[in-house]
């Protein structure tokens, strides 16, 4: 069974100096209806909804922007990222919104005692590994993140709360693609 | 059993599930037509055509190009091939079937044109009736863009003020590549002078807007 | 009632303000994933190995939520949905990415906004896995010139479910609905079968 020892049974003295002691998790089903709402708070105010790797890609086209802008501007998915040189790539809603989402998890974290430097893995695998997987994930993911124009908060979420077709399909692939590989990779987590 | 009585031994989320299940029921008989159907404020409509608050002037929008104004977007509702022949500096091509789901935002001003300005009316009252309130057509179209701005006449007999007047369109004549015309109406018509060539856009920001134009609202 | 949302296509802000409701929005999105546990890379992962479901339950509920309310300020005329943007549907390309997206989750251990929850509670993998999706993108990006024909299958415009299967909207959500109540259902069940007597993933 992969349940982790509380700290407090594990380093008392550690425990001590925490001021507050990690709490659980929120019921899923309240923290969905708070995510919800917070969704169709943006379809209300601003009529689009969340998102995630378009800030990671504006971050990207920005950078590249700087050290090699012609190799930008012939690149045709970069480049509209970057656009006219009137506004700043970074000067975007979503990276604004991407913002929010770390400063909202620290908030979230630190009322609850969740901020602790660690690396999230199963008790079989080494933290390099860990960490080399966990890029190799990252990038894989990205790569259908940008085919499929989202990721789980623009497409599966946004997509789905709207009835969008395509987010649908993306979010059952999701879904599929994840349990396909999750046997190859128990090692890792299990 | 009373009802409250059941309700309060339900856990969260089960009472979270039975009002789910309510507004879900509910929902079959929801209509969410996606804009393609809309209602019309009749009232505002007349009143606004009244005022003559749903159109501009060809030289007023000319002086608006030639000063840089960069606040509207300018929309030629004619097809490729005539936009391609010639089309009013700082104009985007966008059909009339296209304009519906062309992605502009309500609040954003545009001007509307087409080549005598019918077409601009019909869209106007479509956007209106979509809930776009900065919207405007070009009086008179391109026909008035020819006559205004591109080819100024002076006609023989003009009182003062009206060569006055000629003079300053003389000049924004010449920025667009068109040229002012003297002599009287009858015989400057006849000759139907050739449109000029796209080049003349002097620094204002005319190439392809949707290039330049930031990728927004994708995730 | 008169149509007045999304506030913003009607003029009520500008760009400017529009940023200060992105950074808000981002708190109250970042602040509900880290609540759930999504900033655990263990927490989402247990959803594949039956253990913990929390990432279906937390998802589908807040799409029951957000439709549910999206539906019914658009059937008050509150909310013009026309103005809503939706990502257009491109059949191929959104299920490779989806097949692709997946197989990431579960071998990086987070998606774009859970790693930066991850991230700001202090994950070294989450870091990790940030760093990963910049090399994935440059990656893409590089490639893309190559991709167009994948980038593009099945360009079918803006579609939505109702349209697709040919039914009415309203009947669409209650259908949505009643398929998320029974997942729930059988969530619940997987759990208590394959998460040994309901031992969920605890920070």
């Amino acid at each position: 069974m992969a349940t982790t020892i509380p700290d407090a049974v594990r380093s008392p003295a550690r425990e001590a100096t925490h001021v507050v002691a990690a709490q659980p998790y929120l019921n899923p089903y309240l923290a969905g209806i708070g995510l919800g709402l917070v969704l169709l708070a943006a379809f209300l105010t601003m009529g689009r909804g969340l998102g995630a790797s378009g800030a990671f890609s504006a971050a990207v086209a920005w950078a590249l922007n700087a050290v090699a802008p012609g190799y930008v501007a012939r690149n045709e998915f970069l480049a509209p990222y970057v656009g006219d040189v009137a506004t700043h790539p970074l000067k975007t809603w979503l990276v604004f919104e991407v913002m929010g989402v770390f400063a909202g998890a620290l908030l979230s974290g630190l009322l609850a005692g969740r901020v602790r430097r660690t690396i999230e893995k199963g008790p079989r695998v080494s933290n390099a590994s860990r960490l080399a997987l966990a890029v190799a994930g990252g990038a894989l993911m990205a790569v259908g993140a940008h085919l499929a124009r989202g990721c789980t908060s623009g497409q599966a979420l946004t997509g789905g709360a709207l009835l969008n077709a395509g987010s649908w399909a993306f979010m059952m692939c999701v879904f599929g693609g994840a349990y396909a590989v999750a046997w190859l990779f128990r090692g890792q987590w299990r | 059993m009373t009802i409250p009585g059941r309700w309060s031994r339900l856990s969260l989320s089960q009472r979270l599930a039975r009002v789910a299940f309510a507004l879900g029921l509910l929902a079959v008989l929801a209509r969410t037509e996606r804009g393609r159907v809309v209602a019309l404020d009749l009232k505002e409509l007349a009143t606004i055509i009244d005022r003559e608050g749903d159109h501009v002037g060809a030289a007023e929008v000319a002086g608006w190009i030639v000063s840089g104004r960069a606040d509207y977007r300018l929309i030629d509702l004619r097809s490729e091939k005539e936009y391609a022949a010639y089309h009013i500096p700082t104009a985007e091509n966008v059909t009339l079937s296209a304009l519906p789901d062309a992605g502009l935002l309500a609040n954003e001003r545009m001007v509307l044109y087409s080549e005598g300005g019918l077409h601009a009316i019909q869209a106007w009252m479509l956007m209106r009736a979509k809930g776009h309130r900065n919207v405007y057509t070009l009086r008179g179209g391109l026909d008035q863009w020819r006559d205004e701005v591109l080819f100024p006449t002076l006609a023989p007999d003009a009182t003062g003020e009206e060569r006055g007047r000629f003079e300053r369109s003389v000049a924004m004549a010449r920025f667009f590549g068109g040229s002012p015309r003297t002599g009287d109406k009858e015989s400057t018509v006849a000759r139907v002078p050739e449109m000029p060539k796209i080049e003349v856009s002097a620094g204002t920001a005319s190439a392809a807007p949707k290039a330049g134009r930031k990728k927004k609202e994708g995730c | 009632m008169e149509m007045s949302a999304p506030l913003f296509k009607f003029g009520l802000f500008g760009e400017e303000a529009s940023l200060v409701v992105a950074f808000a929005i981002g708190i109250g999105f970042g602040f509900f994933l880290e609540r759930a546990g999504f900033g655990s890379a263990r927490k989402l992962v247990a959803q594949f190995y039956l253990t913990d479901l929390a990432v279906f339950k937390v998802m589908f509920t807040a799409i029951v939520t957000a439709m549910l309310g999206v539906t019914y300020l658009a059937w008050a005329g509150v909310l013009d949905l026309s103005l809503v943007y939706l990502v257009p549907t491109y059949w191929g390309a959104q299920v490779v990415g989806g097949l692709l997206l997946g197989a990431g989750f579960v071998i990086g251990g987070y998606c774009p906004g859970t790693s930066l929850a991850a991230v700001a509670t202090g994950r070294i993998d989450g870091l990790a896995y940030a760093l990963g999706i910049v090399v994935g993108t440059v990656t893409f990006a590089g490639l893309f010139p190559w991709l167009g024909g994948l980038y593009l299958a099945g360009s079918a415009g803006t579609k939505t479910l109702p349209e697709v299967l040919n039914l009415p909207y309203g009947l669409v959500v209650f259908g949505v609905v009643l398929m998320a109540l029974g997942g729930f259902k059988g969530a619940e069940w997987v759990e208590a079968r394959f998460g040994g007597g309901g031992e969920k993933e605890r920070p």
